[in-house]
Protein backbone atom coordinates (compact mmCIF):
# COMPACT_ATOMS: atom_id res chain seq x y z
CA UNK A 1 0.00 0.00 0.00
CA UNK A 2 1.85 3.75 -0.73
CA UNK A 3 2.09 5.30 1.98
CA UNK A 4 -0.33 8.45 1.09
CA UNK A 5 -2.90 6.18 1.23
CA UNK A 6 -1.74 5.13 4.45
CA UNK A 7 -1.73 8.53 6.35
CA UNK A 8 -5.14 9.21 4.58
CA UNK A 9 -6.22 6.13 6.53
CA UNK A 10 -4.64 7.26 9.33
CA UNK A 11 -6.53 10.88 8.76
CA UNK A 12 -10.10 9.12 8.71
CA UNK A 13 -9.55 7.05 11.70
CA UNK A 14 -8.91 10.08 13.75
CA UNK A 15 -12.67 10.96 13.89
CA UNK A 16 -14.68 8.42 16.63
CA UNK A 17 -17.68 9.54 14.71
CA UNK A 18 -15.73 7.59 11.39
CA UNK A 19 -14.12 5.39 14.03
CA UNK A 20 -18.12 4.25 15.49
CA UNK A 21 -19.48 4.09 11.53
CA UNK A 22 -16.11 1.43 10.87
CA UNK A 23 -17.34 -0.67 14.27
CA UNK A 24 -20.80 -0.70 12.94
CA UNK A 25 -19.39 -1.91 9.53
CA UNK A 26 -17.37 -4.19 10.91
CA UNK A 27 -20.88 -6.54 11.54
CA UNK A 28 -21.99 -6.39 8.42
CA UNK A 29 -22.90 -3.87 5.68
CA UNK A 30 -25.25 -1.23 6.23
CA UNK A 31 -27.19 1.73 4.59
CA UNK A 32 -26.55 5.39 5.63
CA UNK A 33 -30.05 5.83 7.68
CA UNK A 34 -29.23 2.67 9.42
CA UNK A 35 -25.77 4.05 10.67
CA UNK A 36 -26.82 7.32 11.15
CA UNK A 37 -29.33 6.47 13.55
CA UNK A 38 -27.01 5.96 16.90
CA UNK A 39 -25.35 9.52 15.98
CA UNK A 40 -27.01 12.67 16.86
CA UNK A 41 -26.00 14.36 13.99
CA UNK A 42 -27.46 15.07 10.57
CA UNK A 43 -27.66 12.53 7.66
CA UNK A 44 -25.86 14.76 5.23
CA UNK A 45 -22.73 15.03 8.38
CA UNK A 46 -22.91 11.00 8.06
CA UNK A 47 -22.42 11.19 3.99
CA UNK A 48 -19.51 13.87 4.62
CA UNK A 49 -18.08 10.93 6.62
CA UNK A 50 -18.86 8.13 4.83
CA UNK A 51 -17.06 9.96 1.82
CA UNK A 52 -13.69 10.38 4.13
CA UNK A 53 -13.58 6.72 4.28
CA UNK A 54 -14.53 5.98 0.91
CA UNK A 55 -11.29 8.13 0.05
CA UNK A 56 -9.23 6.16 2.56
CA UNK A 57 -10.65 3.24 1.05
CA UNK A 58 -11.83 2.10 4.39
CA UNK A 59 -15.69 1.63 2.60
CA UNK A 60 -17.20 0.51 -0.56
CA UNK A 61 -20.49 1.80 -1.45
CA UNK A 62 -22.84 -0.39 -3.55
CA UNK A 63 -23.30 0.91 -6.72
CA UNK A 64 -26.58 -1.49 -7.88
CA UNK A 65 -28.57 -1.69 -5.03
CA UNK A 66 -30.94 1.93 -4.69
CA UNK A 67 -30.38 2.06 -0.82
CA UNK A 68 -26.30 2.08 -1.70
CA UNK A 69 -24.99 -0.23 1.04
CA UNK A 70 -22.31 0.55 2.89
CA UNK A 71 -19.50 -2.11 3.09
CA UNK A 72 -15.95 -2.25 5.34
CA UNK A 73 -13.04 -2.66 3.31
CA UNK A 74 -11.16 -5.05 5.54
CA UNK A 75 -7.94 -5.53 3.02
CA UNK A 76 -7.58 -1.29 3.95
CA UNK A 77 -6.89 -1.72 7.80
CA UNK A 78 -5.33 -5.14 7.37
CA UNK A 79 -2.51 -3.14 5.30
CA UNK A 80 -2.87 -0.26 7.65
CA UNK A 81 -2.05 -2.81 10.50
CA UNK A 82 0.57 -4.95 9.09
CA UNK A 83 2.62 -1.39 8.56
CA UNK A 84 2.22 -0.72 12.26
CA UNK A 85 3.45 -4.15 13.31
CA UNK A 86 7.27 -2.97 13.24
CA UNK A 87 6.04 0.22 15.79
CA UNK A 88 4.34 -2.59 17.88
CA UNK A 89 7.47 -4.60 17.93
CA UNK A 90 9.76 -2.06 18.73
CA UNK A 91 7.21 -0.64 21.40
CA UNK A 92 7.80 -3.96 23.34
CA UNK A 93 11.57 -4.25 23.55
CA UNK A 94 11.44 -0.57 24.40
CA UNK A 95 8.78 -1.76 27.43
CA UNK A 96 11.13 -4.89 27.83
CA UNK A 97 13.80 -2.54 28.79
CA UNK A 98 11.68 -0.35 30.98
CA UNK A 99 10.77 -3.25 32.87
CA UNK A 100 14.36 -3.91 33.66
CA UNK A 101 15.24 -0.39 34.65
CA UNK A 102 12.76 0.28 36.66
CA UNK A 103 13.60 -2.88 38.63
CA UNK A 104 17.70 -1.85 39.31
CA UNK A 105 16.06 1.83 40.19
CA UNK A 106 14.29 0.40 42.90
CA UNK A 107 17.34 -1.77 44.07
CA UNK A 108 19.38 1.06 44.06
CA UNK A 109 16.74 3.64 45.84
CA UNK A 110 16.27 0.44 48.35
CA UNK A 111 20.25 0.56 49.11
CA UNK A 112 20.25 4.31 49.38
CA UNK A 113 17.64 4.14 51.92
CA UNK A 114 19.30 1.33 53.48
CA UNK A 115 22.40 4.03 53.48
CA UNK A 116 20.83 6.56 54.98
CA UNK B 1 -9.98 14.77 22.80
CA UNK B 2 -13.00 12.13 22.48
CA UNK B 3 -12.18 8.57 23.33
CA UNK B 4 -11.82 6.42 20.24
CA UNK B 5 -12.77 2.78 20.13
CA UNK B 6 -9.74 0.89 19.73
CA UNK B 7 -9.99 -0.64 16.03
CA UNK B 8 -7.27 -2.05 14.18
CA UNK B 9 -4.53 -0.49 12.88
CA UNK B 10 -4.28 0.55 16.43
CA UNK B 11 -2.08 -1.23 18.61
CA UNK B 12 -2.56 -1.95 22.09
CA UNK B 13 -0.24 -3.33 24.42
CA UNK B 14 -0.66 -4.57 28.41
CA UNK B 15 1.94 -5.47 30.71
CA UNK B 16 2.40 -5.49 34.42
CA UNK B 17 5.41 -3.48 35.54
CA UNK B 18 6.69 -4.46 38.69
CA UNK B 19 7.23 -1.12 40.24
CA UNK B 20 4.58 1.57 41.77
CA UNK B 21 2.65 3.68 39.22
CA UNK B 22 4.13 6.78 40.46
CA UNK B 23 7.71 5.36 39.20
CA UNK B 24 6.58 4.64 36.11
CA UNK B 25 4.95 7.36 35.70
CA UNK B 26 7.93 9.23 35.92
CA UNK B 27 10.03 7.23 33.66
CA UNK B 28 7.55 9.07 30.75
CA UNK B 29 7.82 12.04 32.03
CA UNK B 30 11.71 12.32 33.51
CA UNK B 31 14.33 12.92 31.06
CA UNK B 32 16.85 11.03 33.44
CA UNK B 33 14.59 8.06 33.24
CA UNK B 34 13.91 8.49 29.46
CA UNK B 35 17.24 8.64 28.68
CA UNK B 36 17.95 5.01 30.66
CA UNK B 37 15.30 3.40 28.90
CA UNK B 38 13.88 4.72 26.27
CA UNK B 39 14.79 2.25 22.89
CA UNK B 40 15.15 -1.41 22.99
CA UNK B 41 17.98 -2.83 24.06
CA UNK B 42 21.53 -2.18 22.69
CA UNK B 43 20.50 1.44 21.54
CA UNK B 44 21.05 4.48 24.10
CA UNK B 45 19.39 8.11 23.94
CA UNK B 46 22.05 10.12 25.70
CA UNK B 47 20.26 13.14 25.01
CA UNK B 48 16.40 12.92 25.77
CA UNK B 49 14.71 15.88 26.70
CA UNK B 50 11.23 16.36 28.09
CA UNK B 51 9.20 19.02 29.00
CA UNK B 52 5.99 17.30 30.40
CA UNK B 53 2.98 19.65 30.61
CA UNK B 54 0.88 19.51 27.80
CA UNK B 55 2.13 20.99 24.38
CA UNK B 56 5.57 20.35 25.70
CA UNK B 57 8.59 18.68 23.76
CA UNK B 58 10.52 15.80 24.06
CA UNK B 59 13.09 15.23 22.21
CA UNK B 60 14.37 11.32 21.79
CA UNK B 61 17.33 10.61 18.84
CA UNK B 62 18.14 6.82 19.43
CA UNK B 63 21.73 5.54 18.91
CA UNK B 64 21.82 1.84 17.71
CA UNK B 65 24.61 -0.29 18.43
CA UNK B 66 26.04 -0.02 15.00
CA UNK B 67 26.16 4.02 15.62
CA UNK B 68 23.42 4.89 13.31
CA UNK B 69 21.22 7.79 14.86
CA UNK B 70 17.62 7.69 14.54
CA UNK B 71 16.07 11.17 15.27
CA UNK B 72 12.95 11.02 17.62
CA UNK B 73 10.47 13.86 18.90
CA UNK B 74 7.35 14.16 20.80
CA UNK B 75 5.00 16.25 22.37
CA UNK B 76 3.27 15.95 25.54
CA UNK B 77 -0.90 16.40 25.30
CA UNK B 78 -2.62 15.11 28.34
CA UNK B 79 -0.86 15.03 31.91
CA UNK B 80 -2.72 13.56 34.65
CA UNK B 81 -0.47 12.13 37.30
CA UNK B 82 0.15 8.99 37.67
CA UNK B 83 -2.49 7.99 35.90
CA UNK B 84 -2.56 8.72 31.87
CA UNK B 85 -0.69 10.60 29.52
CA UNK B 86 -1.20 10.97 26.34
CA UNK B 87 1.61 11.86 24.12
CA UNK B 88 2.63 11.97 20.28
CA UNK B 89 6.13 10.64 19.03
CA UNK B 90 7.75 11.38 15.84
CA UNK B 91 10.05 9.42 13.65
CA UNK B 92 12.27 12.79 12.04
CA UNK B 93 14.62 12.75 9.31
CA UNK B 94 18.52 14.50 8.98
CA UNK B 95 16.38 17.52 8.59
CA UNK B 96 14.51 17.70 11.57
CA UNK B 97 10.93 16.44 8.90
CA UNK B 98 8.71 14.19 10.53
CA UNK B 99 8.64 11.27 8.48
CA UNK B 100 5.86 9.48 10.85
CA UNK B 101 3.58 10.18 13.56
CA UNK B 102 2.11 8.56 16.49
CA UNK B 103 -0.56 9.39 19.19
CA UNK B 104 0.20 7.45 22.20
CA UNK B 105 -1.90 6.99 25.14
CA UNK B 106 -0.69 5.60 28.38
CA UNK B 107 -3.11 4.35 31.17
CA UNK B 108 -1.67 3.04 34.66
CA UNK B 109 -3.45 1.37 36.99
CA UNK B 110 -1.44 0.13 40.43
CA UNK B 111 -2.49 -3.24 41.85
CA UNK B 112 -0.96 -4.63 44.84
CA UNK B 113 2.16 -2.60 44.32
CA UNK B 114 2.57 -3.82 40.28
CA UNK B 115 1.47 -1.39 37.85
CA UNK B 116 -0.90 -2.52 34.77
CA UNK B 117 0.55 -0.56 31.73
CA UNK B 118 -1.59 -0.11 28.72
CA UNK B 119 -0.32 1.66 25.89
CA UNK B 120 -2.83 2.30 22.96
CA UNK B 121 -0.90 3.63 19.99
CA UNK B 122 -3.02 5.10 16.92
CA UNK B 123 -1.28 6.24 13.42
CA UNK B 124 -1.46 9.73 12.59
CA UNK B 125 0.87 10.25 9.65
CA UNK B 126 2.91 8.19 7.32
CA UNK B 127 5.86 9.53 4.60
CA UNK B 128 6.76 7.34 1.77
CA UNK B 129 10.42 6.63 3.39
CA UNK B 130 9.22 5.66 6.66
CA UNK B 131 8.91 2.14 6.03
CA UNK B 132 12.38 1.93 5.63
CA UNK B 133 13.28 3.28 8.89
CA UNK B 134 10.92 1.50 10.85
CA UNK B 135 12.78 -1.89 9.13
CA UNK B 136 16.27 -0.40 9.63
CA UNK B 137 15.56 0.51 13.40
CA UNK B 138 13.82 -3.26 13.80
CA UNK B 139 16.59 -4.91 12.15
CA UNK B 140 19.40 -2.74 14.44
CA UNK B 141 17.24 -4.22 17.94
CA UNK B 142 17.13 -7.14 16.01
CA UNK B 143 20.59 -7.84 15.74
CA UNK B 144 21.50 -6.69 19.04
CA UNK B 145 19.24 -9.36 20.51
CA UNK B 146 21.17 -11.80 18.17
CA UNK B 147 24.19 -10.87 19.91
CA UNK B 148 22.86 -11.16 23.10
CA UNK B 149 21.87 -14.77 22.68
CA UNK B 150 25.32 -15.49 21.49
CA UNK B 151 27.16 -13.94 24.23
CA UNK B 152 24.70 -15.66 26.60
CA UNK B 153 25.36 -18.85 24.64
CA UNK B 154 28.91 -19.13 24.99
Amino acid sequence: MATDRLSATFGALADPTRRAILARLALGESSVTELAAPFSISLPAVTKHLKVLQQAGLITRGRHAQWRPCRIEAQTLRAAADWMEPYRRIWEAKLDRLDDYLRVVQTHEHKESLDD
Amino acid sequence: MTETTPLPPDVLITRTIEAPRELVFAAFTDARHLAQWWGPEGFTTPDATADARPGGAMRLDMHSPDGTVFLGGGTYHEITPPERLVFSTTILDDAGGTLAEFRNTLTLVERDGKTELTLSIQGVYASPVVAHYLADMEEGWTSSLVCLAEYLAR
